[in-house]
C-alpha cells in the first residue's frame, strides 16, 4: 500500500498521483475501529503518463476478460494470485511495474482487481480490512518486509491492515474479495487467526446505499470503518 | 435400545457409519450400537465406540433372501437400522416395500423420486439441475452435448461414480467402464457447474422433517469429498419446500442434497443421497445431532441434548487399535507385473449393484425429465444428402477401403455457406468465407470453394500452389501459419489478399520481404495467441512484456497494406460456448491493439475447427450477432473472414470398407475385422462417425448403433480398432459393406499409407 512515508522508491521516479496518502496520520488513536489506519487511504497505482503504463493497463483488462473462460463476471480474478505472489511492494508503483511484477502486496492486488471488476461491468468498491493474526505471523511478515527494505506500517501488534475489493452481487449485497489470498472472505467468520476485525468499504458515490451494503448478515456503512 | 448402523468404510471417500455412531453415542450413551459391515477390511469396524459388530460376507457372496430374513429378525426383535450406504438402502427398500417400523430408511417410492439426474422430488426447492443428456442418445448427440458444454462434462451413473470426460476417447472409455461396473448402459452426461460445494442434510421420520442443517465445504480431498466445513441453519426459503418434499416422499431416515453455488449465487443440485452424509458428525459438533433426532422420533425416547461446540469442523487422521477378533486380512497379491494392489470396494458394492439389477432391471435406471417424445434410438439419422450420395455409388465396382466423395452434400454445404456470407455482408462490412485447404486438399472441394466465392486459406506455399492450380487468383489467397515460407521459391509475386504473421520473427521476415519486393498483400496482420488456452500458434499475449512486443511489432508493419488480425481455435476442441467467449475476448484484445498501436484493424479473420453441425445448424444468429459485435467494437473493420474449416470438409467424404472376418467370443462380444484401418480413419479417437451397413441383399442402408462389437482394422497394430461397442445389424457377414460417414475432414487429409505393401 502506498504511503508518503515509504521512501524506498529510487530517487527520481516520476509520479503523477503523488498526493495519495500524503496526509496519513499513523499516530491516530488505536481505539477507533480502524486502529492506527483509521484515516488510511486505499492504495493507488500511479501512471507514468506514457505508453508503458497504457500497455500494462490495456493488457490487464484484456487478459482478465480472457481468463474468465466464459465464466460469470462475478467470478473472482483468481489468476492474479497466480501471476503475482503476495509479498513486499515498494511504493509508489506504476502500472507498468505493478502488472508484470512477480510479487506484489495487497494494495496492488486490490487496485488491479478493482480495474478488472469495473472493466467487466461489475459494480465494485475498494475495501480495507483489519485482520487478526498472531505475534509469530506478524513478526515473520515484519522480517520479510524488512529484508526488502519496505515499510511495515501495515502491521500493528497482532493486527494487520489489508486491502481487497467489495463487489455488488444484488441490490445492496456485496462479496468481499481478498485478491492476495485468491478467495472471498467468509462473512460468517467470527474471531481468531485470520479473522476480520474491521472493514471499510470506500464508495465515492453512495447514492442508493445510504443504509450501507449487506455482507452476509451484517450491514456495512460506507466510507467508515466498521468493527466486525 | 439396539441400533444397527451400516456404512462403516472410513477411507478417503468415507461412508457415514462412523459419524452416525459418534452422534448416536452422544445422544444415547447407553444404547447398544451394532456396526454392520460386509468386509473385515473396512477400517470403521475397529472404531472403539461400537458395542457389537455384525460382519457379513461381501455382497457378492451373500444369500440375499436369507440375509433379508436375518435383518427382519433383527428389526422384529426391536433393533433399529440406519443405513449408511445408498445401495444397501435400496436393497432394504426392496426387501421391505411397505417399510418396517424399525427400519429408519426411506421407502422405495421415495428413493425412486430422488434418482439422478432429475431428482424429481426436489423440484420445489430453490435449486436448478445442471443440463444433462442420457447416454441412450446417439454418439453423435453425445459428442454435440460435450462440445456445447466446452467438454466440461461429467459422465455419471445413477447412484455412484462420476468421471470428467474432457475428450471423446476419454468419454468412450469411461462409458465402457462405468457400464460394466454398475451393470447398466443407462448413464448420463451432465454439464459441470463451477462454484462452491455445499450440502443440506436432513433427518425425517414418516414424512415429517425432524431437522436439517446446511454445510459449506471448506476443505476438500482430491476426490472432492468434504474434509472440513462450516455448519449453519437452513434458510427458511429452502426449509419450507424441503419440509414439503419430505412430506411428499414420506421420507424416513437421513438424506443429503449435494449442491454447487455458482458465482451469481444460484444453487445447482448435483444429487440427493438416501442416507446421512459422511460429515454427519460435523453437524453434531455444531449442535445439530440429526441421527439422534431420528432415533428419538422412532422410539420416543428423548436424546441427550448436545451442546454446540463449534460451527466449523475438520477431519484428522487417527490410528486406532485393530480388534483382535477381526485381525487385518492380508493384502491381495498384485496382478503379475502390475503396479499396486486392487483394493476397490472391499464390501462388494459393485456386486450388489449387479444383483439389484437382476432383482429389478429398472431399479438403477437414471431418472430423466418426463418427455413426451419417444426415447432416443441411440442411432443418429443420416441427412438426406448423405443417403443420396451413398446411393449414387457403384460399390460393386469399388475396391475398398475407398473414400467416397459426397457430391450433393458438398455442393449444398458450400452453397449454404456462400449464401450466409452474402446475407451477412453490408455496404460497410463484407463477410467472406475462407476454405482451409489443410482440412481436405481434394481439388473438387477447392474448386467448390472457388465457385462459391470462398477465399483460399493456405498454410504453406504448396497449398497456395494447389489453390492457384484450381483457379484461385493470388488476390483470393490468405496465407497463414508458421510454414508460409515453405517450400522455398513458391511465394507468389502478385499481391495476395492477406498475410498473417504467426510470430514476431515471422512478422519481421514479412516486413523485410515486403520491403524487398518479394511479397505483397492487400492486408498484412498478425495472428494472436489466446492466453487462456494452450496453443503453439500466434503471437503470445500472456504478459505485459509480450504484449508490448506485439504492439511494437504491429507499428513496424508496412502502412501501405491494410492491417488485419487473425484468431484461430478449434471450436470442436475447446467447445462452442468457450469459442464464443474467445471471440469476445479477441475483440477486446483487438481494441487494445488498435488503441496502443495506432493502426486500425480493417480485416478480421476468425477460425475455425467448426464441427459441421455447430456451423451449419443454429449458428446463423450467432454468426450474425458476431458480425454485429465486430461492427460495434472495431469501427474500422471492412472485411470479416470466417473459416468454417472442417465444417465444409468433414461431411463431404465417407469411407467405404468391407468386413473381412467376424469373430464371435463369449458374452456376445464380437470382433469384426474390416479392410480399413486407422490409417484411413485416424480421427476415430476424437469424433464419432455416423456408420451404416449396406444390406447385401436389398442394398438398404442400415444404421449401426451401440452394442458389443468392436471393429478391428486390417493392420497388425494393437491399437488399430476403428470403432468400439457398436452393434452390427442382424445378418451381417464377411464381405458386407460398411460406410463411415463424416470422414472428409482430417480423417482424409491426415490419412496415411500403411500396410499396403
Amino acid at each position: 500500500m502506498y504511503l508518503a512515508a515509504d521512501k524506498t522508491k529510487p530517487e527520481g521516479a516520476q509520479l503523477e498521483d503523488a498526493h495519495c496518502g500524503d496526509d496519513v496520520d499513523l499516530a491516530a488513536p488505536t481505539t477507533a475501529p480502524g486502529g492506527k489506519w483509521q484515516t488510511f487511504p486505499n492504495s493507488h497505482i500511479s501512471h507514468h503518463g506514457a505508453a508503458c503504463c497504457d500497455i500494462a493497463h490495456q493488457w490487464l483488462i484484456a487478459f482478465d476478460y480472457a481468463q474468465l473462460n466464459g465464466g460469470d463476471v462475478l467470478t473472482g480474478p483468481r489468476w492474479m494470485r497466480e501471476q503475482s505472489a503476495w509479498g513486499p511492494t515498494a511504493w509508489p508503483i506504476h502500472w507498468c511495474e505493478a502488472v508484470g511484477a512477480k510479487t506484489v502486496d495487497c494494495g496492488v492486488h486490490a487496485a488491479i482487481a478493482h480495474e478488472a471488476f469495473v472493466a467487466r461491468g461489475v459494480r465494485a468498491f475498494r475495501a480495507q480490512f483489519i485482520q487478526r493474526y498472531s505475534a509469530d505471523a506478524t513478526a515473520s511478515w515484519r522480517q520479510n518486509w524488512g529484508k526488502e527494505s519496505v515499510s511495515d506500517h501495515w502491521i500493528d501488534g497482532e493486527a494487520i491492515y489489508h486491502e481487497g475489493n467489495a463487489i455488488l452481487i444484488g441490490d445492496d449485497e456485496v462479496k468481499l474479495w481478498d485478491g492476495s489470498a485468491g478467495w472471498w472472505i467468509n462473512p460468517r467468520g467470527d474471531a481468531g487467526y485470520g479473522s476480520l476485525a474491521a472493514v471499510r468499504i470506500e464508495a465515492p458515490d453512495i447514492d442508493g446505499f445510504a443504509d450501507g451494503l449487506l455482507w452476509g448478515e451484517r450491514r456495512i456503512m460506507l466510507n467508515q470503518w466498521v468493527a466486525m | 435400545m439396539k441400533i444397527y448402523v451400516s456404512g462403516l468404510y472410513a477411507g478417503g471417500n468415507p461412508q457415514p457409519g462412523v459419524g452416525i455412531v459418534r452422534s448416536l453415542r452422544q445422544g444415547y450413551p447407553n444404547a447398544t450400537i451394532v456396526g454392520v459391515e460386509y468386509s473385515n477390511r473396512v477400517s470403521g469396524i475397529h472404531f472403539g465406540k461400537l458395542d457389537e459388530l455384525w460382519i457379513q460376507r461381501p455382497w457378492s457372496e451373500l444369500d440375499l433372501d436369507a440375509y433379508g430374513e436375518k435383518v427382519r429378525e433383527a428389526l422384529d426383535a426391536g433393533g433399529l437400522w440406519i443405513s449408511g450406504s445408498d445401495l444397501e438402502a435400496m436393497w432394504l427398500a426392496s426387501v421391505f416395500p411397505d417399510g418396517h417400523p424399525n427400519l429408519l430408511a426411506p421407502p422405495m417410492s421415495g428413493i425412486k423420486r430422488i434418482t439422478k439426474p432429475v431428482v424429481e422430488a426436489a423440484s420445489g426447492l430453490p435449486i436448478k439441475i445442471p443440463t444433462y443428456l442420457s447416454t441412450e442418445h446417439s454418439d453423435w448427440d453425445l459428442h454435440a452435448f460435450c462440445r456445447e458444454h466446452n467438454w466440461r462434462v461429467w459422465l455419471k451413473g445413477p447412484y455412484y461414480d462420476a468421471s470428467r470426460t474432457p475428450t471423446w476417447d476419454t468419454f468412450t472409455a469411461v462409458r465402457n467402464a462405468l457400464s460394466k461396473v454398475w451393470s447398466t448402459e443407462k448413464l448420463f452426461l451432465q454439464a459441470h457447474v463451477s462454484g462452491y460445494e455445499e450440502s443440506v442434510m436432513l433427518s425425517a421420520f414418516r414424512g415429517e422433517l425432524l431437522g436439517a442443517v446446511s454445510m459449506r465445504k471448506r476443505d476438500i480431498t482430491t476426490e472432492g469429498k468434504t474434509w472440513a466445513g462450516d455448519v449453519s441453519e437452513v434458510p427458511a426459503s429452502f426449509m419450507e419446500p424441503l419440509r414439503q418434499m419430505v412430506r411428499d416422499t414420506n421420507w424416513t431416515g437421513g438424506g443429503e442434497l449435494e449442491m454447487v453455488r455458482d458465482a451469481s449465487d444460484q444453487l445447482w443440485l448435483i444429487e440427493m443421497n438416501p442416507r446421512f452424509p459422511a460429515w454427519v458428525h460435523g453437524a453434531t459438533i455444531a449442535g445439530h445431532n440429526l441421527p439422534a433426532l431420528l432415533v428419538q422420533a422412532a422410539t420416543r425416547v428423548a436424546a441427550q441434548p448436545v451442546p454446540a461446540v463449534a460451527s466449523e469442523f475438520t477431519r484428522i487422521v487417527l490410528e486406532v487399535p485393530v480388534r483382535p477378533d477381526y485381525p487385518l486380512p492380508p493384502l491381495p497379491e498384485p496382478f503379475a507385473g502390475a503396479v499396486g494392489h486392487s483394493m476397490k470396494h472391499p464390501s462388494g458394492l459393485t456386486s450388489l449393484a449387479a444383483r439389484l439389477h437382476e432383482i429389478d432391471p429398472h431399479m438403477l435406471d437414471v431418472a430423466l425429465a418426463p418427455d413426451a417424445a419417444a426415447p432416443p434410438s441411440g442411432v443418429a439419422e443420416l441427412p438426406d444428402t448423405f443417403v443420396a450420395d451413398i446411393a449414387a455409388q457403384d460399390f460393386d465396382a469399388m475396391q475398398t477401403p475407398q473414400y467416397i466423395y459426397m457430391d450433393t452434400t458438398a455442393t449444398s454445404l458450400f452453397k449454404r455457406a456462400a449464401d450466409r456470407a452474402h446475407s451477412l455482408s453490408t455496404n460497410g462490412v463484407e463477410v467472406i468465407s475462407g476454405y482451409s485447404i489443410k482440412t481436405n486438399p481434394d481439388k473438387r472441394l477447392i474448386k467448390l470453394a472457388l465457385d462459391n466465392g470462398f477465399y483460399a486459406e493456405a498454410i504453406s506455399l504448396g497449398e497456395v500452389q494447389s489453390a492457384l492450380e484450381v483457379g484461385f487468383r493470388p488476390d483470393q489467397v490468405i496465407l497463414n501459419g508458421p510454414g508460409k515460407w515453405w517450400p522455398e521459391g513458391l511465394m507468389p509475386r502478385e499481391t495476395m489478399h492477406a498475410v498473417f504473421c504467426d510470430s514476431i520473427a515471422d512478422l519481421d521476415r514479412v516486413v523485410a520481404a515486403v520491403a524487398a519486393g518479394d511479397m505483397s498483400a492487400k492486408h498484412i496482420g498478425v495472428r494472436i495467441r489466446t492466453p487462456n488456452i494452450t496453443s503453439r500458434f500466434g503471437i503470445p499475449l500472456d504478459s505485459p512484456t509480450t504484449f508490448a512486443k506485439l504492439i511494437a511489432a504491429v507499428k513496424r508493419l508496412p502502412n501501405d497494406s491494410a492491417f488485419g488480425v487473425h484468431f484461430h481455435m478449434a471450436s470442436s476442441h475447446v467447445g462452442v460456448a468457450q469459442w464464443w467467449h474467445l471471440f469476445e475476448s479477441m475483440l477486446r484484445w483487438c481494441q487494445s491493439i488498435e488503441k496502443l498501436s495506432g493502426r486500425t484493424i480493417e480485416m478480421l479473420d476468425m477460425g475455425g475447427g467448426w464441427y459441421p453441425d455447430d456451423w451449419h445448424e443454429d449458428q446463423i444468429s450467432k454468426i450474425a450477432r458476431a458480425a454485429e459485435r465486430v461492427r460495434t467494437m472495431l469501427l474500422g473493420v471492412r472485411q470479416i473472414a470466417s473459416e468454417p474449416g472442417k465444417a465444409m470438409a468433414q461431411p463431404s467424404m465417407a469411407l467405404a470398407m468391407r468386413i473381412l472376418e467376424i469373430q464371435e467370443h463369449e458374452d456376445d462380444y464380437i470382433e469384426a475385422v474390416v479392410d480399413a484401418s486407422i490409417a484411413e480413419i485416424p480421427m476415430h479417437f476424437w469424433q464419432p462417425h455416423r456408420m451404416v451397413r449396406q444390406c447385401a441383399e436389398t442394398g438398404e442402408l442400415q444404421p449401426i448403433g451401440r452394442g458389443k462389437t468392436h471393429l478391428m482394422g486390417r493392420l497388425c497394430m494393437e491399437h488399430d480398432i476403428i470403432a468400439s461397442n457398436v452393434q452390427l445389424p442382424e445378418g451381417t457377414r464377411a464381405g458386407d459393406l460398411l460406410i463411415f460417414c463424416d470422414a472428409g475432414g482430417y480423417d482424409r487429409s491426415m490419412s496415411y499409407v500403411f500396410g499396403r505393401g
